[in-house]
């Protein structure tokens, strides 16, 4: 009993010191926190909302890229416009954008030097007390407690896991620790209180690089980060150990050895009246490059299936299998604006080991906006087995044309028969 | 233009000659023909005067309401036939190919006038009129004999049936029994069959021969052989790589496949000059592919997100081609990559 009472004061006194807390640090924190607006040029109404905090005495403002996207793509058509804490209004400049990592740098107009947030210079311990801020669905600037739980696992960009919940309206805003030192950035969340954070030092090296050198221009910088981005995937994809691993009785499929890319499997093995055993393997890279809400690039999606005909014969098989193999489509999001549509070839293909002979189809769309990034997609489907299949697939986006064909060599010789 | 229709004159007139030593002989053809032009009724007539009306003295007798009891006589003068309109309500009018509609009233008759009274039509011929020349069986005529023999159709309607009722197993995802396909199959053989009856019922209204059975056997015939013009294109698909010509000549295939069964279906059921006969069948062959590509064409959105790929495989005992290997096929699709840039140059 007594313990329970113990209990009970422990995690009052802890729950309203942390409010007590959060209060301090929201009135200490309050002067440079913004809203972010973007204000559709011929409507005069905003189009989207984000929020925003100041990291210099000069007026530069850090939010996510995802805030300001619309501007960044058609400039002509937007302002991005800023509200304080005490209601003043005022236009933004964007300065910079890290597409990868969702940041963006804008500035506004001082007069004198301001107060802004300090940069946190060391990353928090798991279990660590932050405070998310930023302003919900329009609805006003908010304080939230939660918990630093790490780095998000098998994520190729690094994302802080922060359990706290993060709602739309507050992507931008920054996440602090009990000495209101900036620690990550709000950028997403997927319900249930798990929000995740852009780490601050993606943010610090952003904003070191800005002022070494402005971009000149910010189209040119995207492309610049996609292609490096790009670069540095597929060379850890490519060095990386590929395992050969059996799917099914007689499939042998490679499974790239690294932890950010995840697969899952399934099979209809519990489904008696089916004409065709199917065994699948799905593996997925969980990155999604956010570029404009109809765009969308960086994942990358590779899935095998092995299929075996139980009561029919070689002509119905394959007639079934056509139909399992004629709509593949692309893994990413993309619209008429920024993509080409996908051209296509196909052929009939023996790596020269001889161990499988497939029905091999490549296809690739250009985007228009970046030079030499494409959507590729592949599906190859065994058709040298009466009644057994194996069909290997993938698709990546944003990827250039040497890295798309050296990836797609290794993983045409990658896959066989036992 | 005036100096043209003077030509045209002269050749008429060194034509005319012949005509008219053969015209003394007072012998003439009139023939009651239909609004568009079809032989209702034939006259040869061998006197000097031929009256023509409503009523029974004549010699040609008209039910139509709008002719008049005794409404034109045609009378042989000098080697020449004229018309001699008896003031009639209606009036009698002359068509021909060289002049335009005009009154009959002492029109001296050609060969070939149509005289229009009330609202029915009597063409005039004259014995030397020139007939078409004798058309000779066709060499399909021995294909339509052999396949309007009910023996022929009944194993042909049942091979169509077989082959369609293989379709549907083949393609459908779950067990099936036999009952189940019998009702598609037997539904998708009456379809079939709507075209060659339609086609008899059409030509029977147009006061043709129907023809049932040859319609029935030629068309089923076709569909037969459109199912392996259908294998055909599948293995060429299948057995070739992207950019191959080959599926595209199986596509003009089946299209000339159909073109072929329309000039049958036309050529039994019809008779019409060779050259009108291509142009109908060309006509519903266009219609049919064209119609079919413009459906397509209508419901292509204006960007489609998905790749259009052709993804025919069957069973390996059609593959008949070698398969290229990997460095080949590294670099066919390397080409793909200038072709996009191209596109996304374009906007």
């Amino acid at each position: 009993m007594k313990v329970f009472f113990t209990l009970i004061f422990i995690v009052l006194t802890s729950s309203s010191y942390a409010s007590e807390q959060a209060e301090q640090l929201f009135n200490q924190l309050k002067p440079s926190l913004y809203q972010i607006k973007l204000i559709d040029k011929a409507s005069g109404e905003k189009s989207s909302i984000g929020s925003g905090f100041q990291i210099s005495s000069d007026g530069i403002i850090a939010t996510n890229y995802h805030v300001i996207s619309s501007y960044a793509l058609h400039p002509e058509k937007y302002r991005i416009e800023y509200l304080d804490s005490q209601g003043n209004k005022g236009n933004l400049s964007l300065q910079s954008v890290d597409v990868i990592n969702d940041l963006a740098l804008v500035k506004r107009q001082v007069d004198h030097d301001m107060q802004y947030f300090q940069l946190s210079e060391n990353t928090p311990h798991k279990g660590e007390q932050l405070f998310s801020l930023g302003n919900p669905h329009d609805l006003g600037m908010i304080v939230v407690p939660g918990t630093y739980n790490g780095l998000k696992k098998e994520s190729f960009n690094d994302r802080i896991h922060f359990t706290g919940s993060i709602n739309s309206g507050m992507s931008g805003g920054p996440v602090v620790n009990k000495q209101a030192e900036v620690v990550g950035v709000n950028v997403a969340t997927s319900g249930n209180s798990i929000g995740f954070l852009v780490p601050h030092d993606k943010l610090v090296n952003l904003y070191q690089a800005f002022l070494k050198t402005a971009p000149e221009s910010i189209k040119a910088q995207m492309a610049e980060q996609l292609t490096d981005s790009q670069n540095k995937l597929m060379t850890a994809i490519l060095n990386s150990p590929w395992q050969e691993k059996q799917l099914g009785k007689n499939g042998l499929i490679p499974i790239i050895d690294v932890p950010f890319i995840r697969c899952w499997g399934d099979s209809n093995a519990d489904k008696a009246d089916a004409l065709i055993l199917t065994a699948v393997a799905n593996c997925s890279l969980d990155e999604n490059t956010y570029l404009s809400s109809r765009f969308f690039t960086g994942s990358m999606e590779i899935e095998f299936r092995t299929m075996q005909a139980k009561d029919i014969g070689a002509n119905k098989f394959y007639r079934l299998y056509q139909q399992q193999i004629a709509r593949a489509g692309a893994g990413n999001r993309a619209d008429k604006e920024n993509v080409t549509e996908f051209q296509c070839h196909h052929d009939l293909v023996m790596p020269d080991n001889n161990a499988i002979n497939n029905k091999a189809i490549f296809c690739t769309r250009a985007y228009k906006k970046f030079p030499d990034l494409y959507d590729v997609l592949y599906l190859s489907a065994s058709i040298d087995k009466e009644r057994q299949a194996l069909v290997s697939h993938f698709t990546i986006a944003g990827i250039s044309q040497s890295n798309a064909l050296a990836f797609t060599r290794q993983f045409m010789e990658a896959v066989s028969w036992k | 233009m005036e100096v043209e229709s003077m030509k045209i004159d002269n050749v008429e007139i060194n034509e005319m000659p012949t005509t008219d030593t053969e015209t003394v002989t007072g012998e003439i053809i009139i023939e009651e023909i239909s609004r568009n032009h079809k032989l209702l009724h034939r006259h040869k007539l061998s006197q000097q005067k031929i009256h023509i009306g409503r009523d029974y003295h004549n010699d040609i007798i008209l039910a139509d309401p709008h002719v008049c009891p005794s409404h034109l006589s045609i009378e042989l003068n000098d080697g020449q036939w004229k018309i001699i309109d008896n003031q009639t309500v209606n009036g009698s009018y002359i068509e021909n190919i060289k002049e335009k509609k005009h009154a009959a009233n002492e029109h001296i008759v050609q060969d070939g006038d149509v005289i229009t009274l009330g609202k029915s039509q009597l063409r005039i011929l004259f014995t030397d009129h020139a007939v078409e020349p004798t058309v000779a069986f066709s060499p399909f005529e021995s294909f339509i004999n052999l396949m309007r023999h009910p023996l022929a159709i009944l194993l042909s309607v049942a091979l169509f049936t077989l082959i369609a009722g293989e379709v549907f197993y083949l393609s459908t995802a779950k067990e099936v029994n036999f009952s189940q396909l019998l009702v598609p199959t037997i539904g998708m053989a009456l379809g079939f069959a709507l075209w060659p009856a339609g086609v008899a019922l059409v030509s029977h209204l147009s006061k043709h021969d129907a023809r049932v059975m040859a319609q029935l056997g030629v068309s089923f015939a076709f569909f037969n052989f459109m199912w392996l013009s259908d294998l055909f294109e599948s293995i060429a698909a299948f057995n070739s790589a992207a950019g191959s010509l080959l599926p595209l000549v199986m596509v003009f295939i089946s299209i000339a496949l159909a073109f072929s069964l329309f000039w049958l279906n036309g050529y039994i059921g019809f008779h019409m000059t060779a050259k009108r006969r291509i142009v109908v069948a060309a006509s519903i062959t266009t219609l049919l592919f064209g119609g079919s590509y413009l459906v397509q064409y209508s419901n292509k959105p204006e960007f489609n997100p998905r790749p259009q790929y052709d993804a025919t495989i069957m069973m390996p005992s059609f593959l008949l081609a070698s398969s290229s290997n990997v460095d080949k096929f590294i670099e066919d699709s390397s080409k793909l990559f200038e072709k996009t840039n191209k596109a996304a140059l374009k906007r």
